[in-house]
């Protein structure tokens, strides 16, 4: 690639420049505590991120894969249940359902790129235990009409938010919105730690109570193992740097959102933009943009400076992992299409108006 | 089902608690400028999952083992239980062990859906091969031995019986970075070596973390598919697998401290010795068998006392972080309750588990506190 990016796709160093104070200052305090396995500053940034989400219980684990996995393994999900997930997806929404011993359930998504509630009460069977519905790009999934398929066949919901913390639907905040939900606090994601991280929601008190245990070895305490658990803790460090993070995550949303404005303004008439509803707010993780002359446009924006993604140019039905559940092309139309058209365009808080604009040029001079 | 409260694990206090401590990591943290300056480095390039500092930590940590590859992973529980995974270890499999370990060890073993069967530990601590023998059956797939403390196993006699009966060793080495068992690492004591960097472990991180050790290039593929979502690539996934990766600013940590892990191990030998040499004139102190063939790290220094538990309380009143690891030995923990075992199944793990104590012997000790430890001995046993 000789081209020079002008507008990279992200750009971390940026936000990191912003509260360099308040993030050194973390790491030695929490350097200097010699504390580094769970103890107060986890339990302080635990208990503010459930209070922004709006639930009993957060509780931090080491990845966002972990999360959902945890509150399956935690739910005695297993060999001989389903689970139904969206198939445009990042992979982990589906493995997590396959390493707890259960089969995936795919179901193909709509114009918003989440799963479409109609096919999923279509896709459930006596065998069914959970939906996992996946707010893709930022954006909350159909939840009434899941929570209410959920409600009408006795199902879990377990919310896939790895993409969006801060999103509101009717409301509350995506997180909420099921009976327990898996974060995702990768360093790229919208409230993104230096590591590996991911937070449990839920007000479910024996939940929570269980997966306490299962994240830390099944200990009750020092001497005494109740379950053989797992290890799956949020790092002491980076639970410091997500509360930072935590005070500004509103702020940097609303930034996104104003992002997206301009770039669906710019581009209604070029390409198709995704479309805020009047109950919800998208926090815009992915900026996702449609066209049949995908790989040409990119090809185009790159040559003018602008760096992009496809999420996600395979399926997880088509992908080699899945093979074992017998699904073929042509199974998931939408999702099938989208692959071969998505484009996801540069968004994050630090991006300056000039270079949204220079995207939003770029894109339009293609066409 | 009771509510668990984020208990702040004893071996997680404050530093500052105790003037003797097993927690190093205040002093440890006083050097930290060149891996903030690194981690900001990371951030900067955006280099945050399994970047270069990982491979690189991979590497070095390979070649101090004298193995063909290093895989980073989450935590050394994780590094346990993917190792099983990537033997094809699942429901209806049995896995040997011993009861005298860290819960880690059976909960990977438990997870991966198999069944954990307990052969007795020795006076050593480490698991006795002659009852790994007895506990062999046509569902036997693997062999844990955990090289308790910094102490590898008998790992001969182990590989024999293995090897006569097809079954896989996967080294439980949580405690053993750079042991040595008749000239080999023990990296290389086994089918596949688990290692922790706890932030408490002699070659630790400042947070969670592990490495898994293998001269197997399919087993090490297989692996890296597992730790990072069965990925070969950035769209394409293989095989369904998991998450657990070494975070890169982790491993700017690790190879800071790997520079370092001669000196914090030589620490660790020559500050046991001292206590060794110490205590051996104490008649109600057991010291175990020391070898001359094996390199034992002290990962914990521990030994056998009359009235451990008086000890303990006399030494924590005194300012010494004196412990015990562990009080419970696994076949009598409530989650162990399935396997229906009871008081008396495992006499010596049990006798161990009654009479052991751990002193502190990290690199930051000094002789002046060892020999204040000593006195205190002294004094109890008048």
């Amino acid at each position: 690639m000789a081209e020079k990016i002008v507008v990279p796709f992200v750009d971390l160093a940026r936000q990191f420049r912003g509260i360099e104070a308040e993030l050194t200052q973390a790491f030695l305090d929490v350097g200097r505590s010699g504390g580094y396995i769970m103890g107060a500053r986890l339990e302080s940034f635990e208990r503010k991120a459930a209070e922004f989400i709006g639930v009993r219980h957060a509780l931090g684990v080491a990845d966002g894969s972990d999360a959902l996995f945890l509150v399956l393994k935690a739910l005695d999900i297993g060999p001989g249940d389903e689970v139904i997930t969206a198939t445009n997806s990042f992979i982990a929404s589906a493995w997590v359902i396959a390493a707890v011993g259960a089969t995936p359930v795919l179901v193909d998504v709509a114009e918003d790129f989440n799963i479409d509630p109609r096919l999923v009460e279509a896709a459930v069977t006596p065998r069914t235990k959970a939906i996992i519905p996946v707010h893709l790009t930022g954006r909350a999934a159909p939840m009434d009409e899941i929570n209410a398929i959920a409600q009408k066949h006795g199902l879990f919901v377990l919310e896939d938010a790895a993409q969006a913390i801060g999103a509101r639907y009717r409301g509350k905040r995506t997180g909420a919105l099921g009976h327990a939900a898996g974060f995702s606090l990768h360093p790229l994601k919208n409230l993104g730690v230096y590591g590996d991280g991911g937070l449990i929601t839920t007000d479910d008190d024996a939940l929570a109570a269980k997966l306490r245990l299962l994240r830390n070895h099944g200990l009750r305490n020092r001497d005494e193992c109740e379950i053989w658990g797992f290890n799956s803790r949020l790092d002491t460090m980076q639970a410091a740097f997500a509360e930072i993070k935590l005070g500004y995550l509103d702020g940097w949303n609303t930034r996104c959102r104003k992002i997206a404005n301009i770039y669906a303004t710019g581009l209604a008439d070029c390409v198709q933009v995704p479309v805020d509803q009047a109950w919800e707010e998208c926090v815009y993780h992915n900026f996702v943009i449609r066209t049949e002359r995908r790989d040409a446009l990119m090809t185009h924006l790159l040559e003018n400076g602008v760096d992009t993604r496809v999420h996600y140019p395979i399926p997880i039905h088509l992908q080699d992992a899945a093979k074992h559940l017998g699904y073929k092309l042509g199974d998931f139309p939408n999702a099938e299409r989208y692959a071969k058209t998505m484009i996801s365009l540069p968004i994050y808080p630090e991006l300056s108006d000039a270079e949204v604009n220079h995207v939003v040029a770029a894109v339009r001079s293609f066409f | 089902m009771t509510t668990i409260q984020n208990f702040l694990p004893e071996q997680y206090r404050q530093t500052g608690a105790l003037e003797i401590n097993h927690n190093y990591l205040h002093d440890q943290f006083a050097d930290h400028d060149e891996i903030w300056l690194k981690i900001r480095e990371v951030v900067r390039r955006g280099d945050f999952t399994l970047g270069s500092e990982v491979d690189l930590v991979e590497k070095e940590f390979a070649a101090i083992n004298g193995v063909k590859h290093a895989i980073g992973v989450g935590s050394g529980t994780d590094a346990l239980f993917l190792s099983l995974k990537a033997l094809g270890i699942d429901k209806g499999d049995e896995v040997i062990t011993t009861p005298y370990t860290f819960y880690a060890t059976i909960g990977a073993i438990v997870t991966a859906g198999a069944t954990p069967v307990f052969a007795d530990a020795r006076d050593d601590y480490n698991i006795d091969p002659a009852e790994i023998e007895k506990k062999i059956t046509p569902r036997t797939k693997a062999i844990m031995p955990v090289h308790w403390s910094g102490k590898p196993c008998d790992m001969e006699t182990i590989e024999a019986i293995a090897k006569k009966h097809g079954l896989a060793i996967v080294s439980d080495a949580c405690h053993a970075i750079k042991a040595t068992y008749k000239g080999r690492q023990a990296g290389e004591l086994g089918t596949i070596s688990c290692f922790s960097f706890h932030p408490l472990k002699n070659l630790n991180v400042w947070g969670d973390g592990g490495i898994i050790a293998t001269n197997s290039d399919e087993l090490a593929d297989k692996l890296r598919l597992l730790r990072n979502h069965g990925l070969a690539g950035r769209d394409e996934c293989r095989i369904f697998a998991y998450n657990s990766r070494l975070d890169t600013v982790q491993a700017v940590v690790a190879r800071h401290m790997l520079a370092k892990i001669e000196h914090i191990t030589a620490s660790r030998i020559a500050n046991s010795n001292y206590f060794d040499e110490a205590l051996r004139s104490i008649p109600q102190i057991t010291i175990p068998a020391r070898e001359n063939d094996v390199k034992q790290v002290y990962h914990l220094y521990m030994v056998r006392c009359e009235r451990r538990d008086d000890l303990q309380k006399y030494l924590v009143e005194n300012n010494v972080d004196a412990k015990v690891h562990y009080p419970v030995p696994m076949h009598l923990q409530p989650a162990a309750a399935f396997l229906g075992h009871k008081l008396g199944d495992f006499p010596v793990t049990e006798a161990i588990a009654a009479s052991a104590l751990s002193l502190p012997v990290h690199e930051f000790i000094t002789r002046e506190q060892q020999d204040r430890v000593i006195q205190l001995i002294k004094a109890f046993y008048g």
